[in-house]
């Protein structure tokens, strides 16, 4: 791998954003009808020709690409057909419960399966890493969409220990202990989902990756020095088979991003997910587009934050600059 | 790099496995039309009727036959990832040749140009143009092979280059064989095992995102799908459908993306370990 080059992936996240930005911007302008048309063809309200033809000037002005970047920048996002509502509303309403969810199942996911991966990579060959890496191979052949679908079956249908559907109990006022506790309650089932989902990809990357660090002259080294095995494992060996998972996990984070739209879906978290899907069945195109670029930003700025993490993780990066 | 594979291959658990799950779905991918009694597309039945003899996993709600359904859906989730991971891996073995071969701006401008369509979220676009213009499956799939193929570009490249310099490529050089003829003789039958991990890594990743999108509810309504069948499904989950219904589309999608998986695995450790491609 070449990591002395690494800064050239900076310059290709902007591109990519201005890729995304432009896409949402001109795409529109093909779809073939018109709003008004759709919007009122069907409708009990009968419009004179006056009205149509300011509705028409109306919903066909389009504003140049600067004034779109800067409604844009100011989340000035127009509003939902079907919520008939500020979409940056509904955004910030549904964000911070994708946040939460993604988020812890991401970190759980990505510390136990670094831990493990490097455990099983320090005890290869071995009955209980042989178990390891044979049944997480299994679990990654199956989709969220498998895992949601049965955990829910089971959990929240036949043994009803968890709620099947929600972020939050509604219309109840709680103490914020209870309030807490009922949020975990209902996290509990996507979460389980998203980790079994992610921690298979990470636990064999981080196995992987150590397997080969493993292999390296410098811990025949630490070995002959005498250092524990424990800090042979982590502050020698870990450290660097901690590279390739920060490099792949902006690679990977498609399959996340998708991942969490099926799994909010099954379980009907408010979150981001469940809200592209409402937009996507009643067809409200400008929500669709504006969760679809936001979150497409928000995954390019992730990705170009790593980058300065695997700058501080890898010293030959550093040096290099 | 050939060398023992087919043997290391033939041992190798996970192979056979994944060779095994093949098979059973090409049988039923064939044999499909004629298992399927009904037509998938015929609403003519008792909606929601329970699992009997004319209908051997019952009715849906909207009176259609669920083995039929199941039998069509599998052929179109397979379809989607055969005409991506095919076009997806094509691309990215030409343009990884290309840039090894040439070198110089055409491979640095091509190797930018994949950063940048790797950084982009394939599925954010999918989203966006299945949801705007409501294009056939088959021009999504080539839509998604257009954003997947840098990985096996990437990986393709590397390899070439190594081989590029290597005794006998320079010994093929000094007897004079040309550019066309070294690549198509020499470097493209090498890189042989990498063009199957592209492949199977793309249509693991097509067949996913299939099922996916289909379980969003953005593809054709009328077209049959796995995913579909699995949120149509899930509106009666209060009723007695789990095991006839919901499960065998859950099943036949858990088998299909565990038979690529498992022979991207396998061929990844049997071909180089270095050579991973990204899940």
């Amino acid at each position: 791998m070449n990591n002395s080059s690494r800064k050239q992936y900076i310059p290709a996240y902007i591109l990519a954003g201005l890729v995304m930005l432009a896409a949402s911007y001109s795409l529109p302008r093909w779809l073939p009808g018109d709003f008004v048309t759709a919007m009122y063809s069907n409708s009990h309200v009968t419009l004179t020709e006056n009205q149509e033809l300011e509705l028409r000037a109306y919903y066909t002005q389009r504003p140049n690409f600067g004034r779109y970047l800067l409604d844009f920048f100011t989340f000035n996002w127009g509003y939902s057909y079907a919520f008939l509502t500020p979409i940056s509303g509904l955004i910030a309403g549904a964000l911070p419960w994708t946040l939460l969810l993604m988020g812890t199942a991401h970190v759980l996911s990505m510390v136990f399966g670094f831990i493990a991966g490097v455990e099983a990579a320090w005890r290869r060959g071995a009955m209980i890493e042989k178990a390891g890496v044979g049944s997480m191979t299994i679990l990654q052949g199956v989709p969220e969409l498998g895992i949601g679908v049965i955990l829910l079956l089971f959990f929240a249908f036949h043994l009803e220990w968890f709620p099947a559907a929600g972020g939050e109990t509604a219309y109840v006022n709680y103490t914020t202990g209870r309030w807490v506790l009922d949020l975990s309650h209902h996290l509990a089932l996507p979460l389980v989902t998203l980790f079994l989902a992610y921690f298979p990809g990470n636990f064999l990357l981080a196995r992987g990756s150590m397997v080969m660090v493993l292999g390296q002259q410098y811990l025949e080294t630490a070995r002959a020095k005498g250092l524990p095995p424990i800090r042979i494992r982590y502050a020698h060996a870990a450290r660097n088979a901690l590279l390739p998972m920060v490099t792949r996990f902006g690679l990977r984070i498609a399959f996340m991003v998708t991942g969490v739209l099926v799994v909010e879906t099954i379980y009907a978290y408010p979150g981001l997910g469940t809200l592209l899907f409402n937009a996507i069945a009643m067809r409200d195109l400008p929500l669709i587009q504006a969760i679809v670029l936001f979150s497409s930003l928000v995954v390019l700025f992730v990705n170009l934050c790593l980058e300065f993490v695997y700058g501080l993780l890898d010293p030959r990066v550093k040096h290099a600059s | 790099m050939h060398l023992n594979a087919r043997k290391k291959l033939a041992t190798d658990p996970w192979f056979i496995t994944g060779v095994a799950l093949v098979l059973i779905i090409t049988i039923l991918i064939i044999a499909g039309p004629r298992l399927a009694v009904h037509d998938p597309h015929d609403m003519s039945f008792q909606p929601l009727d329970h699992p009997s003899s004319q209908h051997r996993l019952g009715v849906n709600d909207g009176g259609m036959d669920i083995l039929a359904e199941l039998l069509f859906g599998i052929r179109n989730t397979v379809a989607f990832g055969l005409v991506t991971g095919i076009t997806g891996m094509v691309i990215g073995v030409i343009i990884g040749l290309v840039c090894a071969w040439f070198g110089g701006l055409t491979d640095n401008f091509l190797m930018r140009l994949s950063d940048i369509l790797m950084a982009v979220p394939s599925i954010m676009i999918l989203i966006l143009t299945a949801a705007f213009f409501r294009p056939s499956p088959a021009s999504l799939g080539l839509i998604l092979a257009a954003m997947a193929w840098p990985g096996t570009a990437k990986a393709i490249r590397a390899q070439a280059m190594v081989i590029k310099n290597s005794l006998h490529i320079q010994a093929a050089r000094q007897m004079g064989a040309s550019g066309s003829y070294i690549i198509t003789r020499h470097m493209m039958p090498e890189l042989f095992p990498l063009y199957l991990i592209g492949f199977a890594s793309k249509a693991r990743m097509a067949m996913f995102m299939e099922a996916s999108l289909s379980f969003l509810g953005l593809f054709d309504p009328s077209r049959k799908s796995l995913g579909m069948m699995i949120n149509y499904a899930l509106k009666y989950y209060y009723l007695d459908i789990w095991w006839n219904w919901l499960m065998p589309p859950i099943l036949c999608l858990t088998l299909l993306i565990m038979a690529v998986t498992f022979l991207a695995v396998s061929l990844e450790k049997v071909f180089d370990p270095r050579l991973k491609e990204v899940w």
